[in-house]
């Protein structure tokens, strides 16, 4: 089975991820997920690629912490974690988070927490090609 | 030696992904900021953060001893 916090390049598969989620408990009543993915479209200039760049040892170490802080602070049953580094065109994912609970407030209200803490803990970049050029983005709310 | 790492936007002011600073006696943090401030001040606008040895450091009085790997970091946008 693959590990429940992983940046690699290649898409991720939202039914394998679901399905090694609930392999953790069969008490699971409730699991919420976000899948984040790339936009053709940001302030006001068409976007052709997203590409990023990260300080992996660190960014996979902050993953795995904010994993284990979400089942901890929502008493989940089990999350997983699973960021892509490489370039992406639009309609691509880039980033999967899930939560599995006991019930669905909590499995909701982790995944939320857990996308806006990656987006302030962990150091990834993203970097939004235009007709423009090139440009790294501050992070959206 | 202290291992300096730049990434993303940071290294598209720096110019480099790396560098080393020859590590003296009493260096903190904050005397390899100012150093690296003054050579790269364009880069420096930028940076909200810093890491040693992959966590995170908000004290920029720490010490850095021989070998550390040392990171300026600008706002992350992942996700």
């Amino acid at each position: 089975m693959k590990d429940a916090v992983r940046i690699q390049q290649d898409d991720f598969s939202q039914d394998e991820e679901i399905t090694a989620l609930k392999a953790g408990s069969l008490r699971m009543g409730g699991i919420a997920t976000f899948v984040g993915c790339a936009r053709d479209f940001s302030e006001g200039r068409a976007v052709s690629q997203i590409s990023f760049d990260a300080y992996g040892s660190m960014a996979l170490s902050e993953m795995n912490q904010l994993r284990l802080d979400a089942i901890e602070k929502y008493s989940l049953l089990d999350a997983r974690i699973v960021h892509r580094l490489c370039t992406v065109t639009a309609g691509e994912n880039i980033v999967f988070i899930a939560a599995g609970a006991e019930h669905r407030v909590a499995a909701l209200d982790a995944c939320r927490w857990m996308i806006d803490e990656l987006k302030v803990r962990v150091p990834i970049w993203k970097k939004e090609v235009t007709p423009e050029g090139g440009a790294w983005l501050t992070s959206h709310p | 030696m202290i291992n300096v790492l730049f990434f993303g936007p940071v290294v598209e002011r720096t110019g480099i992904r790396d560098c080393q600073i020859p590590c003296v006696e009493g260096m903190t943090l904050q005397s390899l900021r100012d150093l690296l401030a003054a050579r790269y001040p364009h880069a420096f606008e930028i940076v909200c953060f810093c890491a040693v040895n992959g966590q995170q450091v908000r004290d920029l009085s720490v010490e850095l001893v021989d070998g550390s790997e040392v990171t300026f970091m600008a706002k992350f946008s992942g996700g």
